[in-house]
């Protein structure tokens, strides 16, 4: 079989489905990439066993060619990249070996049979749904932040992604914190309505949207879920957990009300956390009337204080936070002004932009 | 009066410690080869008396061979809490000397007396004061070297001994180090010494010749400290400070082949148990334990995680349940282990979705409280009443100060 295709061409499928497959593998088919190739087109498959990403490439004219192998993924793209921008490639498969030729290089690279690659899962009984890309994107970028990373409660180190009546909604929790977005969309739900992304797919596929109107398809059922974008197609097992019941956890009925500017509430932070105890991260804020002061201190007796104005006119609170979650909150927040909904010190906090409750951030206080 | 040492560090470094306890408190034994034992069953010396040691009896050895040596050798078995009251007494009472007081064994303190020489004289003097304090509060000898860096001191104390004081002005340190094998200084072991063999470097004094760049390549700061430690210029500072401790475990050697389901499980809550009120007692949380039962064939068990960090005995050892239904399947074990491997200071960030707090943090807090005033044991779930009378070990890295309070 030979393949003759331009590096121009190649290169950014590959480096796409490339993404998705770990560096250190036990098994060794899961180093390559797989391509089949025929009726005119190449796909190329990367797989981790969780996420799967196929991009397809057109192959002009070699309608007749037919057949598929796979090839070690970080070296075939390391190739390419190093290639120079104007390249043509010349890919020869033959007896186990393929023979890459371009200008005056060539290459010989081991295979694996492709009957090794790990078959894409059909996905029986699939529920579709249509969302523009760029709002999935939104979803994503307003809640990843808050996912756990190796948590033992599993569950929590993904995304839950809700279909809701006339809308998405996307939870992410670490059981400290928990950012929740909604978007209006055309939907229905049907008998699922709640599935949880693993972390790895939540990663890749922020990688893979962009930020415009192009429609996306969305396939799910209860065990995977599968997002076609043009000529890449995303694939995720969803993990098998019960999300925790988020609903109970955001505070209603906070009195204590304060609207800041977020860029000055944000700066303010971050300098008074150069002082914050590297681990804990933590910061006190004190609410008194047009005045949030914040105050930090590490264990080698260094202080930082910030006064920052605001509108307040509540009773006056002290409180304590993980200044990173607060500052993780009002980057993700789009909005200039930013409200603090607070109870009293020992309840959590809900941060929002001022006018803007489709992106909400809840924090919990931590005893100083 | 004198002029003032840029740093003056004192090491008290106690003679044949457990040996002369014993012939503290047993004069019949004072001026005879005694070696100590761990408990009854030991068979290796963990510390001789310098009578025996005039036999050529060392630590380490193992009975028959003392006994070879010197026919009228005497064991005695250790009893740990007595030297952990004397090292005690005698610890607290350096501290009213200086507040700057390293507690670097159970027989071993560093003393930065930097600060005490306008008040207390200078750093010879302050030796003498500190060797007089020793002998009041305990009735034994000390050997104390005094230099300007914790090396030279712990060098100088080895010069003469028992009761002995050695002094090493800071000026004159790299001068007396510098025919002294690199090996015989604190810190250098093999493999940093035979690197620094094959580089023709045997003596302190031969380090200056070596660019420090060398052994920082090689093993970091690590190697800086100890190049300016041969040249006696050793800057590691008078640690007051108690590290965190990196893990926290309690073990046990249970009746030999046990095969008790019910007993391996007691022996695991009370592990539990005290882990637990360690954990507590650092204000510390964890969430990794490695919990372990001792088979013939190795250890039986593996890691095991809270979903949230915690301290509670309940807690963990309803981990270690899991762990015998996991991995217990009725072979005959001789030994539990339960060590918290990632303890953490509590940091008061609070959960979303707690569940568990609340009553049982009360509880234990009632009963930590109860049992720091009253002692171990004097409140404790009614389950652990089975398990009594158990005899505490010493461990060799035991201190009177730490995360280890008690044997």
């Amino acid at each position: 079989m030979k393949i003759r295709i331009s590096r121009e061409a190649l290169l950014k499928p590959l480096q796409l489905v490339s993404g998705v497959v770990e560096k250190r593998q036990t098994m060794a088919i899961l180093s390559n990439v797989l391509l089949h190739i025929s009726q005119g087109k190449m796909v190329l498959t990367g797989t981790d066993l969780e996420v799967e990403l196929t991009a397809s490439i057109l192959l002009e004219g070699m309608d007749d060619l037919d057949g598929e192998i796979t090839l070690p993924a970080r070296k075939f793209l390391d190739i390419c990249k190093s290639l120079p921008d104007d390249a043509m490639l010349d890919i020869q498969i033959d007896e186990g070996r393929a023979l890459i030729r371009s200008g005056k290089s060539r290459f010989n690279l081991t295979t694996l049979p492709a009957s090794e690659f790990p078959a894409t899962e059909k996905i029986a009984g699939a529920r579709e749904y249509t969302v523009a890309q760029g709002q999935f994107l939104h979803l994503i970028e307003q809640t990843h932040f808050c996912m756990a990373n190796q948590d033992v409660r599993y569950y929590l180190n993904g995304l839950l992604l809700e279909l809701r009546d006339g809308g998405l909604r996307t939870v992410a929790t670490d059981g400290h914190r928990l950012a929740l977005c909604d978007v209006a969309a055309d939907i229905v739900p049907a008998d699922i309505s709640q599935i949880i992304i693993p972390r790895k797919g939540v990663v890749e596929l922020s990688r893979l949207l962009d930020d415009s109107d192009t429609p996306c398809n969305l396939q799910l059922n209860s065990g995977f879920l599968r997002i076609t974008l043009g000529d890449v197609v995303f694939t995720s097992k969803l993990i098998d957990g019960r999300f925790p019941d988020y609903e109970r956890v955001i505070p209603r009925g906070g009195d204590k009300i304060v609207v800041a500017d977020k860029n000055i509430l944000l700066h303010g932070l971050q300098r008074a956390s150069i002082l914050s105890n590297d681990k804990f991260r933590g910061v006190r804020l004190n609410l008194l009337p047009n005045l949030l002061r914040a105050t930090v201190n590490n264990p080698e007796q260094e202080e930082a204080e910030e006064e920052i104005d605001v509108e307040y006119n509540g009773e006056e609170l002290e409180i304590g936070f993980n200044v990173s979650y607060i500052l993780d909150a009002l980057n993700a927040i789009k909005q200039d002004q930013v409200r603090l909904v607070l109870i009293d010190s020992n309840s959590s906090c809900v941060i929002h932009g001022v006018d803007a409750e489709d992106a909400r951030y809840v924090v919990m206080p931590m005893r100083l | 009066m004198d002029k003032l040492w840029e740093r003056a560090i004192i090491l008290v470094d106690m003679n044949a410690f457990f040996a002369s306890v014993e012939q503290l408190d047993r004069p019949e034994l004072r001026g005879r080869p005694i070696g100590i034992t761990n408990g009854a069953e030991g068979t290796c010396i963990i510390t001789c008396s310098y009578e025996a040691r005039a036999f050529g009896i060392r630590t380490g050895m193992r009975l028959r061979e003392a006994r070879e040596r010197c026919a009228h050798f005497q064991v005695i078995p250790s009893r740990p809490g007595r030297y952990v009251a004397v090292s005690s007494a005698i610890m607290q009472a350096l501290h009213n000397i200086t507040p700057e007081v390293e507690v670097f064994s159970i027989d071993e303190a560093f003393l930065d007396v930097t600060g005490c020489q306008r008040l207390l004289g200078p750093p010879e003097q302050i030796a003498r004061l500190v060797k007089q304090t020793v002998y009041e509060v305990s009735g034994l000898y000390c050997s104390v070297g005094v230099s300007g860096d914790k090396t030279t001191a712990k060098w100088a104390a080895k010069q003469q001994k028992p009761d002995g004081l050695t002094v090493v002005p800071p000026w004159q340190a790299a001068e007396r180090l510098r025919e002294v094998a690199l090996t015989e200084l604190c810190g250098i072991a093999k493999g940093i010494g035979s690197f620094l063999a094959e580089r023709g470097i045997h003596r302190c004094g031969d380090m200056a010749r070596l660019p420090v760049g060398e052994l920082s390549r090689r093993f970091g700061n690590l190697g800086r400290r100890i190049w300016l430690m041969a040249q006696g210029m050793d800057p590691s500072p008078v640690e007051t400070r108690i590290a965190a401790p990196k893990s926290i475990g309690h073990g046990k050697v249970m009746p030999p082949a046990t095969t008790d389901r019910e007993v391996i499980l007691d022996f695991l809550d009370h592990m539990s148990f005290k882990v637990g009120a360690r954990l507590r007692r650092h204000q510390m949380v964890a969430r990794e334990f490695s919990i372990g039962l001792r088979a013939d064939t190795g250890w039986l068990g593996g890691q095991y995680m809270l979903s949230v960090p915690g301290n509670d005995g309940g807690q963990i050892f309803r981990l270690c349940r899991l762990m015998v239904e996991r991995h217990w399947r009725g072979e005959p074990v001789h030994q539990v282990q339960i060590t918290a491997s990632d303890p953490r200071p509590v940091d008061g960030q609070l959960e979303l979705f707690a569940a568990e707090e609340g009553a049982t943090g009360k509880g234990n807090a009632v009963m930590d409280a109860v049992n720091e005033r009253f002692g171990e044991y004097t409140l404790t779930p009614a389950r652990l009443l089975r398990r009594g009378g158990m005899h505490n070990v010493i461990a060799p890295a035991w201190r009177p100060t730490g995360h280890r309070k008690t044997v």
